[in-house]
């Protein structure tokens, strides 16, 4: 499967990853049109900053053994069998948050605006050129490989 | 092989997935006395008409035909014969196994109350067969009870309300979700349910339920001499693994199935996963354990290590909170106690020589997935130069380099 694979020593914390992933999924925005402000922009992806290790990327893996998947009790999340990627469906979500509690790596969260969904990294899947936070890196500290399950 | 399982809810269904997925040419067999799959979480949302029977659903619509699975729905197993490995269903069917998985869940209880057994209006609300019984009840009732505040009463509460019926919610306990909140946490909820309409009666226990001529309970008399009317009771008063068809078959029980680490029972080629062994009573452990006892049933030897049960998140009115671990300690157990809050936040964390017991984050919860990481793994924090409530999972950052997947570097 696919993943983004992350070189945290040449991160340099600048977020154009964050600011690419909010604008991914505002619809018909790009890099100098994204609302920042908007109740509804939300990131996926983070970077944590530790004054002894530096910056430190946190992106979803969709885990080969997703407990955010085997937390879900609505059907909403499912590892696509074909891709490897934790697929969601916000339709189906009841929002109880078992995944947000399950997932170690506290990637995942609930929308902030009505707390009746979950912000979770579909990696782009819509998108020709693949995940956007990649493209938006200008130092090459995420990029996607191929790894084996 | 023929793999039969009895129960179709999280650990029946991620035991079939698990098989069919492993080893396609594995005959499965699921036996459920329900018509539907459904997930009990969302029962709440199928009784205040947020969603169909068809939208409480947790599998694909062709799931069984797709997946090559033979389902047998409307039926209960009645017995169990070990040696001739075959279960009995009601309607008088023997069907063999070459392994069987038990995931017969729970069933609620109805306390030996005065009254209460014997009226015809008292609900659980454990299945979807419950909710469409209460569904009706809700067309002309007026004034609901519900019987236990714990999380099942408390959806059974937000239902309600959301029907518009005048629901009064009864309480042994001094709080509301007592297993899961502390009285600060408990209080923000009641509170809203309140703002909606309800009305909780805290420190006090039903001991009589007047039953009229038709045999509906319409009166509920407390311990403190209060008296509630009722159109419909609901009782979330506890579960009890359900397991009767087991008598008589050699299969070593207690008040739940008993497993080793394999899921397997005393008896070979039987095993147990899910509610009804007793382990742990939420969803994602439930569908991990099918999902092991599956891997098992296919020869493989893999242990069921994630015992770790006290764990929850609760989401009302848009106020969501995790709670995790030991967070009323008793004074004799020495914890230190950390609290923060601002005005949309509440957080509390229970320390011990360092260890982390226990959390509850009541607003924001966004990343806190790694809470459970270091309770379960009883991970030292003292040593981490910060205020714990900054603790993220970049303070245990590590990668694997080939796979690129996390790892905690503790």
């Amino acid at each position: 499967m696919k993943r983004i694979i992350i070189d945290r020593e040449k991160c340099d914390g600048c977020l154009n990853c964050n600011i690419a992933c909010i604008s991914a999924h505002e619809e018909g925005s790009n890099f100098y049109t994204v609302n920042m402000q908007s109740p509804e922009a939300e990131t996926r992806n983070f970077i944590k900053f530790d004054a002894q290790k530096g910056y430190l990327p946190i992106f979803c893996r969709h885990c080969d053994e997703p407990e955010c998947v085997l937390s879900c009790m609505s059907g909403a999340l499912e590892k696509d069998p074909l891709t490897g990627h934790v697929q969601y469906d916000e339709s189906k979500c009841a929002a109880c948050y078992m995944c947000v509690m399950n997932c170690p790596y506290g990637v995942l969260k609930p929308d902030k605006q009505t707390r009746t969904k979950v912000i979770k990294c579909d990696f782009c899947e819509d998108k020709p050129d693949g995940p956007s936070c990649v493209k938006a890196c200008p130092k090459k500290a995420i990029e996607v490989k191929e790894v084996s399950l | 092989m023929k793999i039969v399982i009895i129960g179709a809810s999280a650990a029946g269904i991620s035991a079939a997935k698990t098989i069919k997925t492993s080893e396609p040419d594995t005959e499965v067999v699921i036996i459920s006395k329900e018509d539907s799959v459904h997930s009990r979480c969302m029962l709440h949302k199928f009784l205040g008409h947020e969603r169909d029977a068809k939208g409480i659903s947790f599998i694909a619509d062709n799931f069984f035909e797709s997946s090559g699975i033979t389902w047998l729905n409307n039926t209960t197993v009645i017995g169990l014969d070990a040696q001739k490995k075959t279960v009995k269903t009601h309607d008088n069917q023997d069907i063999s196994y070459d392994k069987l998985l038990i995931a017969t869940g729970a069933s609620y209880f109805i306390p030996p109350i005065p009254g209460l057994r014997e009226s015809k209006n008292v609900y659980g609300f454990r299945d979807l067969k419950d909710a469409q019984l209460l569904d009706n009840e809700c067309n002309t009732a007026q004034n609901a009870v519900v019987i236990g505040a714990g999380l099942v009463g408390m959806d059974a509460a937000v239902a309600m309300l959301e029907r518009g019926l005048k629901v009064t919610v009864i309480e042994m306990t001094q709080a509301v979700m007592s297993l899961q909140l502390d009285q600060k946490s408990a209080q923000a909820y009641q509170q809203l349910f309140e703002e909606h309409g309800a009305e909780f009666i805290l420190n006090d226990k039903v001991v009589s339920v007047d039953v009229d001529e038709v045999g509906r309970g319409k009166t509920i008399h407390l311990a403190s001499g209060k008296a509630v009317p009722a159109d419909v009771i609901v009782i979330a008063a506890g579960v009890r693994p359900a397991f009767n068809f087991t008598e008589g078959s050699g299969i070593d029980t207690n008040h739940a199935i008993l497993v080793g680490d394999d899921l397997k029972t005393n008896i070979d080629d039987i095993y147990a996963a899910g509610d009804v062994t007793g382990i742990a009573g939420i969803w994602p452990n439930a569908m991990k354990q099918g999902r092991i006892a599956a891997i098992n049933m296919l020869g493989e030897k893999l242990l069921y290590e994630d015992r770790y049960a006290l764990k929850n998140t609760v989401n009302f009115y848009g106020l969501t909170t995790l709670s995790l671990g030991n967070i009323n300690p008793e004074p004799e157990e020495n914890c230190e106690i950390l609290m923060r809050e601002d005005r949309y936040n509440y957080q509390k964390v229970v320390l011990k020589k360092g260890v982390v017991q226990g959390v509850i984050i009541q607003g924001n919860i966004g990343g806190t997935g790694f809470w459970q990481y270091l309770i379960k793994n009883k991970i030292d924090v003292s040593g981490i130069n910060k205020d714990v409530f900054s603790l993220s999972y970049a303070d245990f950052y590590d990668q694997d380099q080939n796979t690129g997947e996390y790892r905690y570097a503790v």
